[in-house]
C-alpha cells in the first residue's frame, strides 16, 4: 500500500478537546477513526477516547496483516466500543452514559469500507469532485431529506447538533455502513468532526482537498474553520488520506507499507492528553509513602 | 475486548523474599500467584498489572508501559493501594488477610494469606441445581460476619458475588477482592476491563451513588444467594428497574426450599434500597433461623426501619 496521510486536532475556543482521531496501518490494511465526544453529556471526552483507543487496538490485534472480513470487523468493533463505554459508565457508576459520534474507515486490498454513527463526516473525493459522503444522523438531516429545510436554513438551525445515533448513551447505536469502494490513484478520503464541516461549505472542503496534497490542505482547512468558528469555535479535527498506486515512483512524505513485516503496525493518535483534569500523577515519594502506610496498618492490627 | 494477554512470572521466580510457585489467576487488573516465603509458608501474591496499560512479554520481568500510558498506570496504582489500605485495616476470619505490600519490577504487590479451597462460584457450577439450603444459610451467615466488619470500618465492598467469596476446605467463607475501590476513581485514560457480570450490582450502583450504603452490598448478597439456586445471576438491576423479568425465588423454587429462606432472598433483591434488610445484622438474624413456617412480618418492621433510614440517606 502507498498513501499520504495527515491528521490534526485543535481545541478551538473550548475548555477541553473532546475529539479523538487516530490512524493505524499494517503492511496490508489501513484504519482511520475519529470520534467527537458529546460535550453536553458527562465525560464525552472519555467516550471518544475509549472508542478510538478500543477500535485502534482491535485493529492492531486483528489485522495480521489484514482483517478477515472488513464489514464484519467494523460492525463488531463499533458495537464493542459502544459496550466498552457502557461498561465504563457502569464501573464508574455514572448516572449518565457518555456518548460520542464515530467514523471508522478501513482500507485493504485497495477497497475502502466505512461505518459511522452521528454527525462526524467522511468525504470521498475523486478527480476533484465529491464522490461520496456520509449522511449525518441528525434531526436536521432528516428534515433536509424530507424537504422541510434547505441547506441554508439547516446551517443555522438551532437543533443542528442534535443527533439520533451515537456510541454510548442509553440506546444502541444505529450504525450505517458504506458499500465497498475500490480506490484509484489520487482518491482522497477525509474524515472530520462538525467543528470543521460546520463553518465551512462543502465546495471549500472538496476544493481544498482536491489536489491530494493533504499536508497543506488539512492545516489550511483547519485555519479557515477556526477563523469562521469565531469566539465559539468548537473542537476541530480532520484527517485526510490520499491513495497512491503502488507502482508510482517515490513521492515525498508518502507512506509505503511494502517493506513492513506482516505482523507489525504503526499507530498515530491525536487529541490525547490535551486536558489535564484530575489526573494527578503519583510521584515516587507518594508511592513509597502509600506502601509504608499500608505496611504500618498491617502490623498495627496484627 | 481489546486486551492483550500478560505473561505471568515463571515458577521459581524470586519475588522479594517469596518464591513463585505458580499463577492462580489472571484478571484484567492483576495476576494472582501462589508463592512461598523463606519459611515455606504459602502466600497468595496479587501483582498490579492492568493489561490495557502494561504489557509483560514472554520471558520478561518488568512490564512495558508506554509513555502515553504512564499517567494512567500510576493512577491505577492508587486504586490498588486503596484495596491494600482497606484490607490492611480488616482483621477478621472471614476477610482475606493482607500480610505485606511491596514494590518490585516497576509495579506493586500485595501479599495475602493463602487460602486453600475454591470460590463459591466454582462450587455452584459443580453442584448446579443441587445446592442445599443449609449450606447456603451457613456460608452466607458467616460471610456476613466478614461483611459486617467491612461495614463497621465505614467501607463498602461493592463487588460481592460468588466468584469473590472463597470457601476454605472446611467450608468457612472468606471475602476476597476488594478491588471495587478502584471503581470510584476516574482517569483520563480509562482502564478497559474485561467482561464481568453486572448482575450482582444494586440499582443504586448504576445510577445514584448518593444512595449507596450497606443495603447495596445486601442486594449483592441476595443476588449471590439467588445465583446459588439459579446457577447464574439474576437480571441486571439497571434493566430490572425498567422491566423486571426476575421470577421471585418464592415462585421459582417453591417446594424445593423453605418459604422463609426464599422470602429472605427476595427481600434482599428489592429494587428499593429501603425495602431490603438494612444491615448485615438484620439479614444474619433471619438467615441464622431454621424455619419451616412463613417468613417474618416484613411490613411491620420495615415501616419502622424505613422512616429512620430515609433520613440517613437524605443526610449523606
Ligand atoms: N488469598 C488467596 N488465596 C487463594 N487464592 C486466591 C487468593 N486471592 C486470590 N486468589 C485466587 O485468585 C482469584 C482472583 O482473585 P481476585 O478476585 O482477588 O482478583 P481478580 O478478580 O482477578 O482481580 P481484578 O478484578 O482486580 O483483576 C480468586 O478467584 C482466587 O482463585
Ligand atoms: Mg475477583
Amino acid at each position: 500500500m502507498r498513501f499520504t496521510i495527515f491528521q490534526e486536532s485543535r481545541v478551538g475556543k473550548r475548555r477541553t478537546n473532546q475529539d479523538r482521531v487516530a490512524y493505524s496501518y499494517t503492511r496490508d490494511a489501513l484504519l482511520l477513526v475519529l470520534a467527537d465526544g458529546m460535550g453536553g453529556h458527562l465525560y464525552g471526552e472519555v467516550a471518544a477516547q475509549i472508542s478510538v483507543q478500543f477500535i485502534a487496538q482491535s485493529f492492531q490485534q486483528e489485522a495480521r496483516p489484514k482483517v478477515s472480513d472488513p464489514v464484519l470487523f467494523l460492525s463488531r468493533v463499533l458495537s464493542n466500543a459502544h459496550h466498552a463505554i457502557l461498561d465504563y459508565a457502569f464501573d464508574k457508576q455514572l448516572s449518565d452514559v457518555p456518548r460520542t459520534t464515530i467514523v471508522a474507515c478501513l482500507v485493504q486490498e485497495g477497497v475502502a469500507h466505512w461505518a459511522h454513527a452521528g454527525d462526524s463526516r467522511l468525504y470521498m473525493i475523486r478527480k476533484g469532485k465529491l464522490a461520496a459522503q456520509t449522511r449525518d444522523h441528525s434531526r436536521v438531516q432528516l428534515m433536509l431529506d424530507q424537504g422541510l429545510l434547505d441547506a441554508e436554513a439547516a446551517a443555522v438551525h438551532p437543533g443542528r447538533n442534535r443527533i439520533f445515533s451515537c456510541l454510548g448513551g442509553n440506546h444502541p447505536p444505529q450504525i450505517e455502513f458504506s458499500r465497498g469502494v475500490s480506490l484509484i490513484n489520487g482518491d482522497v478520503l477525509a474524515i472530520c468532526s462538525d467543528g470543521v464541516w460546520g463553518p465551512l461549505d462543502a465546495d471549500t472542503i472538496v476544493g481544498t482537498l482536491a489536489d491530494g496534497r493533504v499536508m497543506d490542505a488539512v492545516p489550511k482547512l483547519m485555519n479557515e474553520a477556526e477563523t469562521l468558528g469565531g469566539p465559539q469555535c468548537d473542537n476541530m479535527t480532520l484527517i485526510a488520506m490520499t491513495w497512491h498506486d503502488d507502482q508510482q515512483e517515490d513521492i515525498p512524505d508518502t507512506v509505503s507499507t511494502r517493506t513492513m513485516p506482516a505482523d507489525a503496525y504503526t499507530t498515530q493518535m491525536e487529541g490525547f492528553g490535551r486536558s489535564k483534569r484530575d489526573q494527578e500523577d503519583l510521584s515516587e515519594d507518594e508511592i513509597e509513602r502509600a506502601i509504608r502506610e499500608i505496611n504500618a496498618a498491617i502490623h498495627k492490627f496484627k | 475486548m481489546a486486551t492483550q494477554q500478560n505473561c505471568a512470572l515463571p515458577p521459581g521466580f524470586l519475588l522479594d523474599h517469596y518464591r513463585v510457585e505458580r499463577q492462580l489467576s489472571l484478571g484484567g487488573f492483576s495476576i494472582v500467584y501462589l508463592a512461598y516465603d523463606q519459611d515455606g509458608t504459602p502466600v497468595a501474591i496479587k501483582e498490579y498489572l492492568p493489561n490495557s496499560l502494561a504489557l509483560r512479554a514472554e520471558g520478561e520481568v518488568t512490564p512495558h508501559v508506554t509513555e502515553a500510558h504512564q499517567g494512567a498506570f500510576r493512577y491505577g496504582m492508587k486504586c490498588f493501594f486503596e484495596e491494600g489500605r482497606a484490607l490492611a485495616k480488616l482483621v477478621h476470619p472471614n476477610v482475606v488477610r493482607v500480610l505485606n505490600f511491596f514494590r518490585a519490577n516497576g509495579t506493586v504487590y500485595m501479599v495475602m494469606q493463602f487460602e486453600r479451597g475454591r470460590t463459591l462460584h466454582d462450587y455452584v457450577q459443580k453442584n448446579k441445581g443441587n445446592v442445599r439450603e443449609r449450606f447456603i444459610r451457613g456460608v452466607f451467615t458467616r460471610m456476613l460476619n466478614g461483611l459486617r466488619e467491612v461495614h463497621a470500618h465505614k467501607l463498602l465492598h461493592l463487588d460481592i458475588k460468588p466468584s469473590n467469596i472463597y470457601l476454605r476446605a472446611d467450608g468457612t467463607p472468606v471475602l476476597l477482592d476488594f478491588g471495587a475501590a478502584r471503581q470510584t476513581l476516574l482517569s483520563d485514560t480509562p482502564i478497559l476491563k474485561p467482561m464481568y457480570t453486572p448482575g450482582f450490582a444494586s440499582p443504586e450502583q448504576f445510577n445514584s451513588r448518593d444512595a449507596l450504603g450497606p443495603w447495596s452490598d445486601i442486594y449483592s448478597v441476595g443476588a449471590s444467594m439467588y445465583a446459588c439456586l439459579a446457577g447464574s445471576s439474576p437480571q441486571r438491576s439497571d434493566e430490572r428497574v425498567k422491566h423486571d423479568t426476575v421470577v421471585p425465588a418464592t415462585k421459582a423454587w417453591a417446594g424445593q426450599y423453605s418459604p422463609h429462606f426464599l422470602a429472605t432472598i427476595d427481600w434482599c433483591l428489592q429494587l428499593d434500597p429501603l425495602k431490603r434488610p438494612q444491615s448485615c445484622f438484620a439479614l444474619q438474624k433471619v438467615l441464622a433461623q431454621r424455619h419451616r413456617e412463613a417468613p417474618p412480618q416484613q411490613k411491620t418492621w420495615l415501616e419502622g426501619l424505613g422512616s429512620r433510614l430515609k433520613t440517613m440517606i437524605g443526610r449523606t
